[in-house]
């Protein structure tokens, strides 16, 4: 038999009618967080390129699964089982609810048949009874045992009210669906409510209980949707907003910054360098911080958090939600608020956007706050202002060293770069030629290249890419650099190159293709890995165990996670870390934070301890910051050398020919 | 109040030792120029003066002209005029006369900051001879400079602690590196609007060279000799011994 919509209440149209009142404070509460996003800047996305899946500025496949079905979410299983329960359920119930609004509407037949007893029985109860399971589950954890991440540096409130209100919503619905079945007789799928109609009887008293709490249930879940926006739960609508509407390119991107207003005399208005306030970021940003949930992922993963450094990407982005809230766009005490002393303790290692389930992009909030310290307010850590300063003056960042430009060739026989007879550009970088450890990784590149009967070359003289500048907030210099560096290669005619750093891997092929530079740039990693495939190598395969420490700048910021460990595999057994791939934790020196007097735990030495715990022969990586980083940091647990980069490897493994 | 702070371009200071080679006893002409070390300690010194007192602050320096764009930056800090006597001599007595000519061109200088000692030659003593030329007070290795009911107090460091004086009227100061005077980077629209500023380029003056002559200049030769130090139980005992064969060598 099927259902009578509004069984047992008179006028139960009206309910519909107060809906309407409700969806207009839904959407006045939805407009409300429109007005404070479009407060930030119009940043117009000149690529507007037809890529495969995105239309206009949405990106359709990133919206799918990381918007709206959460895939994020789920890497932390119970978490993610209860959260699914909870919107899944939802959105189920919200569909069952119009359905019998349709029905009553247009006479819609849905309460018959197959899909009443599996979809309006089955499924509503189903979707009801995991919602409750998702409810309770945030509660417990909320409220008896929160992770750290939930209450550093400090928990959301508002949460509780609303979960409590939804689950009452569902209780309610429960009850009324019991007394229905009570009165009515068993409904075939509507488990829950065939059991709670045992408790009911079919006297007057039961039919007025069920009258009360069928209004009660109905004003409780338009109260509920009406106040969504008012409350934490607004996320259901921003995540997937501003999952379509980040990028999806992993990594984060920092534009350029045209400098060239600063030339005009005549020009009245100066653009603001980087962010101070509010008002000097993008619409983009503010939905993230709108979109935030204070789920604290990020400040789990974040190396400087876990260290006791100053700094929680968490933090950052809650006071500016909360700034945002208050209607503080223009309050330019923001920056100071959130100190310096923090924002420099960044390693933009882009873990927190790696980890972050709602797509925010913590790192380029953060720099973006560096660029302002750095170009408009002169504010930068004493050892990163001299690191700066040497990049200005020398054009390489390692002040002090005490080797010259050729010392890592002295006793090599390395060819120089001649146009039309070279093939490869062989990136020496500024780590390499500097710091006597790193020296190595290119001594065996040369070695590895000459033996494979590659033609490659090196410049005479050469700079910095510029990214120890940019990462520290300096784009000004970054770009004087860069544009140096492209003139050369021009001139040169340079066209491929092979790098040894995934720094200035990183800069070849984000940043300088916007300035003018484009070349074919190859990672060390990954033409080793070609060079073995095409037989142009072949290594002496040992029973020594290998552990590959990922470099933040190679694999999360350009996923590449594969080749580096085709590589070690074609030498020895290769073991993992328990954080590897995109879930790798930073040795601690990017963001120019090699540059730094760190405070708290040193983010090298609990690398290194976790890499030397996997009991490996040999730690490999394919970055020499990481290399200098790890050596550093291993030298607390252990007097022997360990940490190699894979070129090292490779060239103490090859077979003469 | 007008503040003035001298300047001097030298070659790169960082150049590592197996690098560093000489042309007609100088350094060679290869090496990158920048402002000396502790001069930009000065000048991060008067730009805070400036700052804090509302005062003017104008840049001096006695060299070649393409030196300008390396003081650019020193404009770019803060400083708001560049004045440049164009000069090559190396003597002590003809840049301090030079210096001079350049300041008493600017009018009303109150305070004059220089770095205790150029990059380059490490003399020092420039400073103190133009104090002497000018009849201004003297007073080397300045860690901190305040005003203080209208006279100025200054902290000055030496090897064995500092001492807190006081004076009234003109003076020149040789400014050491403490962590207060850090440079600061010039922020960019600093850095464009310094590319503007005019820079009045003085002739040189023939000054009075010291009747001194120079023979020869030597740089140290590199010599690498490992020698492998008793490994103690205790690590202090080892470090004892590490300086003690310091000391022996006259390298500390």
């Amino acid at each position: 038999m099927g259902r009578t919509p509004y069984w047992n209440i008179d006028l139960g149209i009206l309910i519909d009618l107060f809906a309407l009142p409700m969806i207009v404070i839904f959407f006045y509460g939805m407009y409300g967080h429109w007005k404070r996003i479009r407060q930030g800047k119009v940043r117009v996305n000149l690529d507007l390129s037809k890529s495969a899946g995105k239309i206009g500025p949405v990106y359709l496949y990133s919206l799918l699964t990381k918007g709206i079905l959460g895939t994020k979410i789920y890497k932390k299983i119970y978490t993610g089982v209860a959260h699914g329960g909870l919107f899944w359920g939802m959105v189920v119930l919200l569909l069952g609810t119009i359905l019998v609004f349709l029905n009553v509407l247009f006479g819609l037949p849905v309460f018959s048949g197959g899909f009443n007893h599996w979809f309006m029985a089955f499924a509503l109860d189903f979707a009801g009874l995991a919602v409750f399971g998702g409810i309770l589950f945030f509660l417990v954890r909320r409220l008896l045992f929160p992770p750290e991440r939930l209450t550093e540096p400090k928990s959301r409130t508002g949460f509780s009210p609303i979960v409590l209100l939804l689950g009452v919503v569902i209780l309610t619905g429960f009850v009324v669906e019991g007394g229905r079945i009570a009165c009515n007789g068993i409904d075939n799928g509507s488990f829950m409510g065939n059991y709670l109609s045992m408790m009911f009887g079919k006297g007057d008293e039961w039919l007025t209980l069920h009258r009360y709490m069928w209004w009660i249930h109905g004003f409780l879940a338009l109260g509920f949707l009406a106040y969504i926006p008012y409350s934490p739960l607004v996320h259901l609508l921003l995540v997937p907003v501003n999952a379509a509407l980040a990028d999806p390119m992993p990594g984060t991107k920092m534009g350029l910054i045209d400098f060239s207003s600063f030339e005009d005399e005549e020009s009245e208005e100066m653009p603001v360098l980087g962010a101070a306030k509010l008002a000097d970021f993008s619409r983009k940003r503010l939905l993230d911080y709108s979109t935030c949930l204070w789920c604290g992922r990020c400040h789990e993963v974040c190396p400087a958090a876990q260290t006791g450094k100053p700094l929680s990407p968490k933090g950052v982005i809650i006071t500016l939600a909360e700034c945002l809230q208050d209607g503080r766009v223009e309050d330019d005490s923001l920056i100071d608020s959130l100190t310096s002393e923090a924002l420099f303790c960044c390693t933009t290692c882009a873990a927190c956007m790696e980890a972050c389930p709602a797509l925010i992009n913590q790192p380029k909030t953060i720099m973006k706050f560096r660029q302002n310290l750095v170009m408009e307010r002169s504010e930068i850590p004493e050892l990163m202002g001299k690191a700066n300063s040497s990049l200005e003056l020398r054009g390489h960042p390692f002040f002090g060293t005490g080797a010259g430009p050729n010392d890592w060739c002295k006793d090599l026989d390395v060819p120089l770069f001649e146009e039309g007879k070279t093939e490869y550009l062989l990136w020496i970088g500024c780590s390499v030629t500097y710091e006597e450890r790193a020296q190595q990784i290119a001594g065996s590149m040369v070695k590895i290249l000459s033996h494979a009967g590659t033609s490659f070359g090196i410049l005479e003289e050469f700079r910095c890419t510029g990214d120890p500048a940019k990462q520290m907030g300096n784009e000004f210099q970054f770009a004087e650099l860069a544009q140096q560096n492209i003139e050369d290669f021009s001139d040169l005619g340079i066209k491929k190159i092979i790098t040894m750093c995934p720094h200035c891997y990183n800069s070849f092929t984000r940043h300088y293709p916007k300035l003018g530079g484009n070349y074919q740039v190859i990672p060390h990693s990954v033409f080793l890995k070609s060079l073995l495939k095409a037989g142009r190598l072949s290594l002496n395969r040992e029973t020594n165990t290998i552990c590959y420490h990922d470099p933040c700048y190679l694999g999360r910021r350009n996923a590449i996670y594969d080749e580096p460990r085709d590589v070690v595999n074609s030498m020895g057994k290769l073991v993992e870390m328990p954080r590897n791939r995109n879930e790798s934790f930073c040795c601690g020196g990017g963001g120019g934070n090699y540059w730094a007097e760190e405070v708290g735990t040193r983010i090298n030495q609990v690398r290194a301890e976790e890499a030397l715990g996997t009991g490996a022969d040999f730690i490999a990586t394919s970055c020499p910051f990481c290399l200098l980083m790890l050596t550093d940091g291993a030298k607390k647990f252990t007097e022997d050398q360990k940490i190699f980069d894979i070129a090292e490897l490779v060239a103490l493994q090859l077979e003469e020919r | 109040m007008h503040i003035v702070v001298l300047a001097k371009v030298v070659p790169d200071y960082e150049v590592p030792a197996g690098d560093f080679e000489l042309t007609n006893s100088r350094a060679h002409s290869r090496y990158k120029r920048m402002m000396g070390l502790y001069d930009e300690n000065a000048i991060e010194s008067g730009v805070q003066l400036k700052e804090k007192y509302s005062a003017s602050l104008t840049i001096v320096s006695y060299g070649i002209k393409a030196d300008i764009q390396v003081l650019r930056k020193a404009v770019a800090m803060g400083g708001e005029k560049l004045s440049l006597v164009l000069g090559g001599s190396d003597d002590p007595n003809v840049i301090a006369a030079n210096l001079k000519m350049a300041v008493e061109k600017l009018e009303d200088v109150d305070l004059i900051l220089a770095g205790q000692q150029s990059a380059d030659m490490d003399r020092g003593i420039v400073h103190g001879m133009l104090a002497e030329m000018l009849g201004f007070a003297f007073i080397p290795q300045v860690a901190k400079i305040e005003q203080e009911d209208g006279q100025w107090k200054v902290i000055q460091n030496t090897e064995s602690g500092s001492s807190e004086l006081k004076f009234g009227g003109k003076a020149v100061l040789s400014i050491t590196s403490v962590p207060e005077n850090v440079p600061r980077i010039p922020v960019v629209r600093s850095i464009f609007a310094a590319k503007k500023k005019p820079v009045v380029q003085l002739p040189e003056i023939e000054g009075d060279a010291m009747p001194v002559d120079e023979l020869s200049v030597d740089i140290p030769k590199m010599e690498s000799v490992c020698e492998f130090l008793p490994t103690e139980d205790d690590p202090a005992e080892t470090a004892k011994i590490l300086l003690g064969r310091l000391r022996e060598e006259r390298l500390i």
